[in-house]
């Protein structure tokens, strides 16, 4: 049976105003009308001899224009550094880590100034992968909204006077001038605190507290430590703005340690995940994405095809979920109880005892299946939760060790170091701040002004006014500096100008180092630490290598030896990461009690004396749950978005206008309702709802998300931000609304959902969307093909159904009717090569990272708000999501009943499909070009030749895949589009390989024809042949979970070729028989059969 | 019998004297290359640069000391070597690098520098009395044309007023009747209504003529051939790569590796300007060889007396030549390096230049018509070989029989008139 995809709620409800732009590409209509209407030509005043006058005087002014040639001056090195040849690009292995997310990158420099950023496919962890956040980082660096030079006082100031207000103050608290020496024992161990007071310094001790995001270098904490060293009674707190101190809590409890393990979704067979967008956001997404997808490829024979198995319990349709084998959605109220109930029927399979009442109602049959899954699957199984509290991680914790998950799907030998946040010590800081009882307060890489929940952020205000020195690293001057009196901004240095080692996880360690020189007069946090603790003459880059000789190298816990430190630096520099020896000892500051116990599944001993023990931990957490679970009318679920994160980069504007994966919104965040619930509060899509409760309350605009849970909403954060820069200001304009003040204190932790909200309706107020989401409709075709397993593995081309297209002769096969080849003629030669490319829609999750990387390498320009509106997006590339759903189309006559199919489906299964030119072989857009200049080459690429084009737009309006943009402005240096093109330093992420387009031209994906030409020419130096992979698309390279492959048709032993002989490819709108050189596979999922 | 044996020997001995005659001149030639490639930047031959001139070199020393001194010059002035030792003290001790070359090459240069040694004088006049003999001929051709046409328009005027006068002297000795005296204009149009036929012609061969010209003019929009601006520095080419004979490649290094040639970074002016400290060489638009110099000085911020550098240093703002449109994708690697094409081939004569000048007209139609004629380097390079396959398949193979099917495989045949090879 037919499925029926629709591109959104507008499709399926057949709205008039859909119906009306499903036809045309452009929202706009041009005035034709006005313009040859009789009346508008009796008052028009421009007559025939008026524009023969403008026309000649046009001409004249465009010729005498054109006569002049400018000089240009061409200024070269005076003393060329070795390594650079200009013209060709050089690349630094380094690392991203922005406090949340960790990725070990390959930084591309072209003269000096990094242009790209590519994953490290060296790295074990994320193995080449990336994600839209980290391909947007090299723009961050070229954000003129950064500071410039350090603030004082609210005006600006030097780093002379930065630092000696500092150290006055510092002096006033700890009375000596005489700078406190470091003390050490025997054994080279510092002894901190009390012990040093009583030598050579006053022995006066202050409260400073070190408020961080996560740190996972070791330098910088042994420069923290320093400095905690030299000011005895100093205290580093660290905070997240998401935080995942609950399970840090609840694996404290069970191991004994709070620490964060490893997982290994690519061990699991079966997943169950509540609320954990681990494809997204959740811990370490690059990686997960990858092993999530890694056994979930399906190559080679069908007959013994598997795949995982994957379960998302969730509110808010995530990334994760709408790439789920089955999905439920339930309050966030009652995700507590939901993990109980399966905790109670895994605990009955298991014979353990069972808590209170384990009935989900409408959910339970489907967690019921949930658990018959995972016993199934016992010892490959992997239950993970996004929850923040405590007791419910607990009872996550208890139901992996029934099912003996640790050791095989999750690690906790080599513990991860990312989300380090302790969310009761930030309360008590706060506490602390407004007894008086802390003296200075430093902030690195937090805006907690921003990031806390309503009562906390006035609580901070008011106890900031009590701290005698505040200092904060921000690159900017963030929310926290600009609304509270009295911080010293240092502006710390961005991830690409700095030096930093970091441990994501233990054993694998990585360089961060810089690949151009501090733009501004920025310092890089830590050696502001090392200059206020007096380490002087000593940079961060020497405190890093001292570091790393006395703690990595000299114990020579590397996996790779190395005689000499400066080979082992070297080595580790030039590949960006190292491997440590399994056993050896963290290199980071956790000490030896931190240890986790070792979990043996099958270690009777163990278990028999854990037993009692667990028991007892289940039953607390299962009361504990019970106690506080009480729904409401009506929930709001906060949540992070897949471009923004938790904010930090909100001055991106690739990230802003990067659609969301889900929603295809852009520049807003939004209240999302599912449509029944919408219509039950009596909202549309656009309506302006106020949301308060706990006395903080946003006026936002509503979206119908189908597959939000009824009586439920979700609110983004990383919007709403007054300070980010010129892109996000209250200054100019907001984008969106902040939605951390809703995040409350519960059990201990902050909780990012708040119950018993009240939701109104501004009368009268709407608010535009920015969607990508009807226009370029695919026409009522569907170009996605799915199956279910058990049909692949009947059937290999289950789903992927031969096309055919009706002739005088009957039904044919695309490929047999042609208009311009035969036998005898095969159409144009492709000699030497035929570029294609291959997406594999089982291995796409969606996750944009790939609109980004080609954002980056193509200089595709941001168009904002309103001209996405407009539809006019310059997205070269961009990701469809259709939903499914129940209604059969073919219910009444052959071709369906679409209003039958007005009835929205509360849970539609989600397909994602990335779709660039697909540089078709009969390309419908090149033979009705008037001026040839989009054209065809003998490699089988689809030539776009920018300086040719007349812009009539006949190849857009004849593309049958919507893929080609127009320039209805020049986008760069005009200041009605201020984004990074229209800024001097903006315009340095260009690639200098690629022209910047003007305005009245089409373009469109060249399959990154510049890295083409670019390897080719490598080869023909070399006087040899392309080796297969050697070229990379940048969206292909970007891809986390490899599902985009590009090669040679020609090439009969490429990857390329080997998937297209996979009997899941199909070309998109095949009965068009275009001959695209982009092939995909089709999409399978692990389910019983497909939704009828 | 007698007669083979002769004929025999006869061509022994030619296919000896051929093998020989090879030989030899592929050993200049290398000669040429490695002392281009490794000499030119201080040496050249019948004149001094940085270092001593190296005309007859062969005949001042014995063999034995050339290669022992090229290979390692400070250890034969550290051996004692008197002739080594006054050499070091009049090049103001500067010791020249030690060259990682092996005797054999070192050899084939001196085979060069011999051969070159016969003919370097001549070369160098001739190449300077032809350029000015040229540029004065041109001058004067232009203002002798000027000239006579003045001298011819002043003629016809004086010839129109005497015939006019000596008409009306006729018409009164005649007793007819004065004729009309017009004003000039109406005069014109008089004589355009009498002679229709004649301001026909002219004027549609006018009109044929405008069209061409302003047809010409607006497809030479923006094209500067022969754009040769001021530069901050009086740099001559001719100086350099001429007279010095130093290789283009030399300064302009990225031409083999990247997509620009590169204009010259100063640290490389001081390879050579470090020993060239002044010369009393007066160029040729007046400018002096050791104020020129001294610009490099200065904008390296560098003391020549001290031989320190400063640190206020402030780079060299050159006039670009060679303006490309941003939406053109040109690599000279894959020309010089790939396609083995001279750098004559676009830029001119350079050698003979003093400050560079736009030889090309840089055109479309200029790169088209050089690609649609130019071989590929098929040989030896296995990147092609499917492109040669291809060329060399039968006409059975479907799709072959209207193949056309060049001698030569050309730059047009591998697609390289394509519009993303160079749009992008």
């Amino acid at each position: 049976m037919e499925k029926q995809y629709w591109k959104g709620l507008e499709e399926l409800r057949n709205d008039p105003e859909f119906e009306k732009l499903k036809n045309q590409e452009f929202a706009e209509e041009l005035p034709l009308e006005e313009i040859f209407s009789s009346k508008a030509e009796a008052n028009n005043t421009t007559g025939r001899r008026d524009f023969l006058k403008i026309l000649g005087f046009g001409v004249g002014v465009a010729t005498l224009a054109a006569c002049e040639t400018p000089i240009k001056k061409t200024i070269p090195y005076l003393i060329k550094p070795e390594e650079i040849v200009p013209g060709v690009a050089n690349y630094y292995a380094s690392s991203y880590f922005d406090g949340r997310d960790y990725c070990p990158v390959v930084v591309k420099t072209r003269e000096g100034r990094p242009i790209k950023i590519e994953g490290n496919d060296l790295s074990p962890i994320t193995k080449g992968g990336t994600s839209a956040r980290v391909q947007a980082s090299v723009l961050s660096l070229y954000d003129s909204s950064r500071l410039k030079i350090p603030m004082m006082d609210k005006g600006p100031a030097t780093w002379n006077q930065v630092d000696k207000a500092v150290m006055d103050k510092l002096v006033a608290l700890y009375g000596a001038s005489k700078p406190v020496e470091e003390v050490k024992d025997k054994k080279g161990k510092v002894v901190k605190g009390a012990a040093a007071k009583g030598n050579g310094a006053t022995g006066k001790s202050a409260n400073i507290r070190i408020l961080s995001s996560t740190i996972i270098s070791p330098s910088t904490k042994a420069v923290i430590g320093d400095f905690v060293n030299k000011y005895p009674g100093t205290k580093h707190i660290t905070y997240d703005a998401v935080s995942f101190s609950g399970m840090r809590m609840a694996n404290e409890e069970s191991f004994g340690t709070a620490m964060i393990p490893t997982y290994r979704f690519d061990n699991a067979k079966a997943i169950v995940s509540f609320d954990a967008d681990f494809l997204a956001n959740w811990l370490s997404p690059i990686e997960y994405s990858r092993q999530f997808v890694a056994n979930r490829k399906l190559r080679g024979s069908n007959k013994d095809a598997a795949m995982s198995k994957h379960i998302q319990i969730e509110t808010a349709l995530s990334l994760t979920g709408s790439n789920a084998d089955k999905r439920i959605a339930i309050k966030p109220s009652e995700m507590a109880g939901a993990v109980l109930s399966l905790y109670n029927k895994i605990a009955s399979k298991a014979g353990e005892p069972t808590y209170g009442s384990s009935d989900m109602g409408k959910a339970d049959e489907s967690i019921k299946m949930a658990a018959d899954e995972l016993w199934n699957n016992k010892g490959k199984a992997l239950v993970v939760s996004g929850s923040n509290d405590k007791d419910v991680q607990l009872l996550v914790n208890e139901i992996n060790k029934m099912l003996g998950s640790y050791g095989s799907t999750i690690d906790i030998t080599s513990p991860s170091h990312l989300q380090q946040g302790n969310d009761a010590e930030v309360r008590e800081l706060i506490e602390d701040m407004n007894n008086g009882k802390v003296d200075g307060l430093i902030l690195y890489n937090v805006n907690p002004y921003y990031t806390l929940g309503k009562v906390q952020a006035d609580a901070f205000k008011t106890g900031c006014a009590k701290v005698g020195l505040k200092v904060t690293f921000a690159d900017r001057e963030d929310e926290t500096a600009a609304n509270i009196d009295g911080f010293i901004v240092a502006p710390d240095n961005h991830y690409l100008e700095s030096w930093n080692d970091a441990e994501p996880k233990k054993g694998h360690i990585s360089l961060t180092q810089p690949t151009i020189n501090p733009i501004f007069s920025t310092r890089a946090a830590q050696e502001s630490l090392m200059a206020w603790a007096g380490i002087e003459n000593k940079s961060y880059h020497d405190y890093i290598q001292d570091y790393w000789r006395k703690n990595l190298f000299h114990e020579s816990k590397t996996k790779e030896k190395h005689l000499m430190f400066e080979d082992f630096w070297n080595k580790s520099l030039q590949d960006g990461v190292v491997e440590m020896v399994a056993d050896a000892a963290p290199a980071s500051e956790e000490k030896g009690k931190d240890k986790p116990k070792e979990v043996h599944k099958d270690s009777k001993k163990d278990k028999a004396k854990e037993a009692p023990k667990a028991a007892n931990k289940a039953a607390e957490a299962a009361a504990s749950i019970q106690k506080s679970a009480k729904g409401s009318d009506f929930e709001l679920v906060i949540y992070e978005k897949v471009g923004l994160g938790n904010g930090n980069q909100a001055n991106n504007p690739w990230l802003q206008e990067l659609p969301d994966p889900i929603s295809k919104v852009c520049w807003d965040n939004y209240l999302a309702l599912s449509p029944a619930t919408a219509k039950k509060m009596n909202f549309k899509q656009g309506d302006v709802a106020t949301v308060s409760v706990n006395g903080y309350s946003v006026e936002v605009v509503v979206l119908e998300q189908p597959g939000q849970a009824a009586d439920t909403g979700s609110l983004a954060i990383g919007y709403g931000r007054t300070n980010a820069g010129k892109t996000s200001s209250s200054k100019t304009k907001v984008i969106g609304v902040n939605a951390y003040p809703f995040t409350q204190f519960v059990n201990g932790s902050i909780q990012y959902f708040v119950t018993g909200v009240a939701v109104a309706k501004v009368a009268g107020k709407t608010h535009g969307l920015a969607a990508t989401q009807t226009h370029h409709t695919m026409m009522g075709r569907s170009p996605v093909k799915e199956a279910s397993l058990e049909e692949y593995r009947k059937e290999a081309k289950a789903g992927n159904e031969q096309e055919y297209v009706s002739t005088m002769d009957g039904k044919q096969k695309p490929e047999d009717v042609d208009l311009w080849a035969s036998k005898e003629n095969p159409g144009h030669p492709r000699p030497n090569h035929q570029w294609g490319m291959s997406i594999d829609l089982n291995s796409c999750i969606g996750c944009g990272a790939c609109v980004i990387a080609c954002t980056a390498e193509n200089n595709v320009p941001v168009v904002g708000k309103l001209e996405v509106i407009r539809s006019r997006e310059m997205h070269w590339m961009r990701i469809d999501r259709y939903y499914s759903s129940d209604a059969d189309p073919k219910s009444e006559d052959e071709k369906g009943d679409l209003k039958k199919m007005e009835v929205p489906s509360e849970q539609p299964q989600v397909v994602f499909q990335p779709i660039m030119c697909q540089h078709c072989n009969h390309a419908p857009c090149e033979t009705v070009c008037p001026v040839i200049a989009t054209s065809h080459s003998s490699e089988g690429l689809n030539q776009m030749t920018y300086n040719r084009c007349v812009g009539t737009r006949y190849c857009a309006n004849n593309c049958p895949y919507k893929v080609r943009r127009f320039n209805w402005f020049k986008y760069a240096d005009n200041p009605k589009f201020d984004f990074n093109m229209n800024d001097d330093l903006g315009k340095m992420v260009l690639n200098p390989d690629v022209v910047v387009r003007s305005r009245g031209v089409m373009e469109k994906c060249s399959m990154c024809v510049q890295r083409i030409q670019e390897t080719k020419l490598v080869a023909k130096k070399d006087k040899r042949k392309i080796k297969d992979g050697e070229i990379k698309m940048a969206c292909s390279q970007a891809c986390p979970t490899n599902a985009i492959v590009f090669g040679d048709w020609n090439d009969k032993n490429s990857e390329l070729s080997e998937m297209g002989k996979e009997e899941r490819s199909y070309h998109l709108l095949e009965e068009l028989d275009v001959k695209p050189n982009v092939v995909y596979q089709t999409k399978i999922r692990n389910v019983e059969e497909a939704k009828a | 019998m007698r007669n083979t044996f002769i004929y025999r020997s006869l061509q022994t001995l030619s296919a000896l004297a051929f093998v020989i005659l090879i030989s030899s001149n592929s050993f200049a030639q290398d000669g040429a290359a490695l002392f281009n490639g490794n000499c030119t930047s201080c040496h050249a031959v019948g004149k001094e640069v940085l270092g001593p001139d190296l005309k007859d070199v062969s005949k001042r020393r014995q063999i034995d000391w050339i290669l022992k001194w090229v290979k390692n010059s400070s250890a034969v002035i550290a051996s004692g070597d008197p002739y080594a030792n006054a050499l070091f003290a009049k090049y103001n001790k500067t010791v020249m690098p030690a060259q990682s070359l092996k005797d054999d090459e070192i050899k084939a240069i001196v085979a060069y520098i011999d051969a070159e040694s016969a003919k370097a004088p001549k070369a160098v006049a001739k190449a300077t009395g032809g350029a000015g003999n040229e540029k004065a001929e041109d001058d004067h051709t232009g203002t002798i044309l000027f000239l006579c046409g003045i001298v011819l328009l002043v003629l016809v005027l004086i010839l129109g007023k005497v015939v006019k006068g000596l008409n009306k002297v006729v018409r009164q000795k005649e007793g007819l009747p004065a004729p009309i005296e017009r004003k000039p204009l109406p005069a014109l149009w008089y004589w355009m209504r009498t002679h229709k036929k004649l301001v026909a012609i002219i004027l549609i061969i006018f009109s044929c003529w405008s069209t061409v010209k302003g047809w010409d003019t607006l497809w030479n929009i923006g094209v500067t051939t022969g754009y040769q601006p001021d530069q901050p520095i009086a740099f001559s080419h001719k100086v350099h790569a001429g007279d010095n004979g130093i290789n283009c490649v030399y300064c302009h290094s990225g031409a083999e590796k990247s997509k620009t040639a590169g204009i010259p970074t100063a640290n490389v002016c001081m390879n050579c300007h470090k020993g060239i400290k002044e010369s009393d060489l007066q160029l040729e638009n007046g400018a002096v060889a050791t104020e020129e110099i001294g610009k490099i000085y200065k904008a390296l911020d560098y003391n020549p007396s001290t031989q320190q550098y400063g640190n206020n240093p402030k780079p060299i703002e050159w006039v670009r030549v060679h303006n490309l449109q941003d939406f053109v994708y040109f690599n000279h690697s894959q020309h010089v390096k790939v396609g083995k094409i001279a750098c004559q081939t676009c830029h001119g004569e350079v050698q003979e230049m003093t400050s560079a000048k736009q030889y090309s007209k840089l055109t479309m139609g200029w790169c088209i018509d050089c690609h649609l004629a130019t071989p590929v380097q098929v040989k030896g390079n296995h990147y092609y070989d499917n492109i040669v396959n291809y060329y060399n398949m039968p006409d059975t193979v479907p799709g072959h029989q209207h193949l056309m099917k060049p001698d030569t495989i050309k730059v047009v045949n591998i697609g390289g008139t394509e519009c993303a090879r160079c749009h992008y």
